[in-house]
């Protein structure tokens, strides 16, 4: 595969920070988060449960739950900031340039609404469709999400059809005004191993027949090794190291990606939870340390460590391979 | 490259549709069955009532006064000789209409305010609930005494006074406004508690994934509010409505058994008890009659609501 041209990404976001308000008072769950998403480029976001993945992607459409506000940072898609436009261009923005993809698929859809009518609407909405052009248009995308004999589920409820179907009505439902990038925020997880596979295929295929570009969340990174062009590792509200998947695998270099690589359970190994190799848990939100946010769990820990934060720097002979580490950056300088 | 997602689906077994399911749990419950029979028969009586009274019930037949129940007059009749039979069917016509009017005028305000301040909250919430909580806190009764005491008089004098301007014969059909006082009053009473049902309805359903998700589409928040959120509150929503009908027709026959509601000569069972009372040791039946009726009606619907609400809410009831 011939990796497209980046220069100018599609999705350009810097230093988002996020902050929930306590009785405490306002606490960081998202620190400045820099991450880009070239065009027809797929990127998968790799972290544990609570690190801030999906606060992140809401806060782009800005539908983040009360009391949970961006607090500094810029998010450009298309030339356009989306923190600041007005909320008619937003909603241009939700549905029609892009699409989400939820978590849970038993949840996602509305329980009392054919699904046929819930893929309508946003055709209706964005693309000014007549109602049987909709239907049409409706039909077409279920069987392009590989759902069997689209006219006679277009008019089922959510509740007459399996997760792994469910969760294929919320891609079409996603993808159905051809958005720009469809964000699926661990779209598989409520899923039976088998069903994840076969989703995640389906997103590989419609990305090469659609062209948009991909946002793929999840904590299981051996499931879209085969997805992603890049990954970025967050923990705690930052990314700690951004990579083309094939360099993060070949040289995994932040202490919190290795273990991450480390603890996906090889087929011998019969201890199946994730990230079991790193102890302790990542800092709640209101109570991060003051350097490194990963200094408390990390083994390799250095004085400094606790006292400054490591900034995000590209490695010398791979310069989209970018680890915030002091202890790696050390190494990669003298490996030069 | 072969479709790999047409590989082979094991779809789970479906569940039965949500209503199907309800409607099977509604008919597996006699007594609910019993009490859904009684008020479609007596929605019957009040909708076909014209038809059905074997007498006019206003028809005044001083040779037959006060009979006990017999074939001719099957509930008998009373001191003006009018048929009481004919009189508590038009009684039903009456209960029905204000509670169907008045129940719906309820619900399409606490619907709309409920869901507004549900949806939307902060001040707006605030706002809101301040005002349901303050019309709740108004004895009901009192409050219809007061608009009948200050209202009735002025607006029957300016009915009359456009009659005497306009020689128009509508202004002297003075029954429209005792109905309007009547249901004004009573519906500005009865939709606190749809508001407050709704409002906690809308907040549980305003998190759920699908509102975000329909967020996220970029739909209006006018469409998320009636078809999204709306159609997920409903069910709790008909089991109240089941019981407030009940509880308007009571009402309606308690504040004309008070002569603050629906005035003679409009048959209504509350005003019809309150005449029984007066001769009851004399003539029963002019008591029994819409009394029975009145009781039959609020334990009918109460059962249906019993029965609804075990229906829609199997997690609810054992
Ligand atoms: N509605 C909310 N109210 C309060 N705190 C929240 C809310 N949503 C998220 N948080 C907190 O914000 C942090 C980040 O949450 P987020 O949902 O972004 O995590 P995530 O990386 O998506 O995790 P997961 O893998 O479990 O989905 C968590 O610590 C969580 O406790
Ligand atoms: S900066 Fe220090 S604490 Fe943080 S990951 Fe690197 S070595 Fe560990
Ligand atoms: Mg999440």
């Amino acid at each position: 595969m011939t990796a497209p041209a980046y220069n100018k990404p599609l999705l350009d976001v810097r230093g988002l920070t996020i902050e929930i308000e306590t009785r405490r008072g306002p606490a960081v769950i998202v620190d400045g988060i820099n991450l880009t998403v070239g065009k027809g480029e797929t990127v998968g976001v790799v972290g544990e449960s609570g690190c801030g993945k999906s606060l992140t992607m809401l806060s782009l459409v800005r539908l983040l739950p009360n009391k949970i506000k961006v607090r500094g940072g810029t998010a450009v898609f298309d030339g356009r900031d989306l923190l600041q436009m007005s909320k008619s261009e937003l909603r241009q923005v939700r549905g029609g340039k892009i699409g989400f993809v939820f978590q849970d698929p038993m949840t996602s859809l509305n329980p009392v609404m054919r699904i046929g009518d819930q893929l309508c609407e946003p055709l209706i909405y964005h693309r000014d469709m007549k109602k049987a052009d909709a239907r049409k248009r409706a039909i077409e995308l279920l069987k392009l999400v590989g759902i069997p004999g689209p006219e006679q589920r277009i008019d089922a409820y959510p509740h007459e059809l399996s997760g792994g179907m469910r969760q294929r009505v919320m891609i079409a439902i996603g993808l159905a005004c051809d958005p720009e990038l469809l964000i699926a925020d661990e779209p598989t997880t409520a899923l039976d191993v088998t069903i994840q596979a076969q989703i995640v295929d389906l997103v590989k295929e419609l990305r090469r027949k659609l062209g948009m570009s991909v946002v793929w969340i999840t904590h299981d990174l051996a499931l879209i090794a085969g997805l992603v062009d890049r990954v970025a590792v967050l923990y705690a509200g930052t990314v700690v190291e951004d990579a083309p998947v094939g360099e993060l695998f070949k040289r995994p270099t932040h202490p919190y990606t290795r273990g991450l690589l480390a603890s996906i359970p090889k087929l011998s190994d019969e201890r199946a939870s994730r990230l079991s190799s790193i102890g302790g848990t990542p800092p709640e939100p209101g109570r991060r340390p003051k350097g490194c946010p990963f200094a408390p769990r990390c083994g390799l820990a250095e004085p400094i460590c606790h006292e400054h934060v490591p900034a995000l720097l590209s490695f010398a002979e791979e310069p989209r391979h970018r680890v915030a580490c002091f202890v790696a950056q050390r190494q990669m300088m003298e490996a030069a | 490259m072969a479709p790999a997602n047409l590989t082979a689906f094991v779809d789970e077994d479906p569940p039965v549709s949500l209503w199907r399911d309800a409607w099977h749990r509604l008919f597996r419950n006699k007594l609910a069955v019993a009490g859904l029979v009684i008020v479609i028969f007596l929605a019957l009586v009040a909708m076909f009532g014209p038809w059905l009274t074997p007498y006019d019930f206003l028809t005044q037949n001083l040779e037959v006064r006060n009979q006990a129940p017999s074939l001719a007059h099957l509930f008998g009749t009373d001191d003006l000789g009018r048929d009481v039979l004919s009189r508590v069917i038009y009684g039903t016509r009456t209960a029905f209409v204000v509670a169907i009017v008045v129940t719906t005028v309820a619900v399409a305000i606490g619907v709309a305010l409920g869901a507004i301040a549900g949806y939307y909250g902060g001040l707006l919430d605030r706002t809101i609930m301040w005002f349901t909580d303050m019309t709740m806190s108004v004895p009901n009764l009192l409050l219809v005494v007061v608009i009948n005491a200050s209202l009735k008089t002025p607006v029957t004098a300016w009915m009359e006074a456009q009659y005497q301007a306009t020689l128009n014969p509508f202004y002297r059909q003075t029954v429209w406004v005792d109905f309007l006082l009547v249901f004004g009053s009573m519906a500005l009473i009865s939709w606190p508690p749809y508001a407050r049902l709704v409002r906690a309805q809308v907040l549980s359903i305003r998190g759920r994934p699908y509102v975000t998700a329909a967020r996220a589409l970029g739909l209006t928040n006018r469409l998320i509010i009636m078809r999204y959120i709306v159609p997920n509150a409903v069910g709790p929503l008909i089991v109240s409505v089941s019981a407030g009908l009940g509880t308007a027709m009571v009402l309606e026959s308690a504040f004309s058994f008070l002569g603050v509601g629906v005035n003679p000569p409009t048959p209504s069972w509350g005003n019809m008890i309150s005449d029984g009372l007066r001769v009851w040791q004399h003539y029963p039946h002019l008591l029994a009659a819409p009394a029975a009726v009145l009781g039959l009606a609020t334990v009918a619907f109460s059962f249906l609501g019993d029965g609804l609400n075990d229906a829609l809410n199997p997690r609810g009831s054992k």
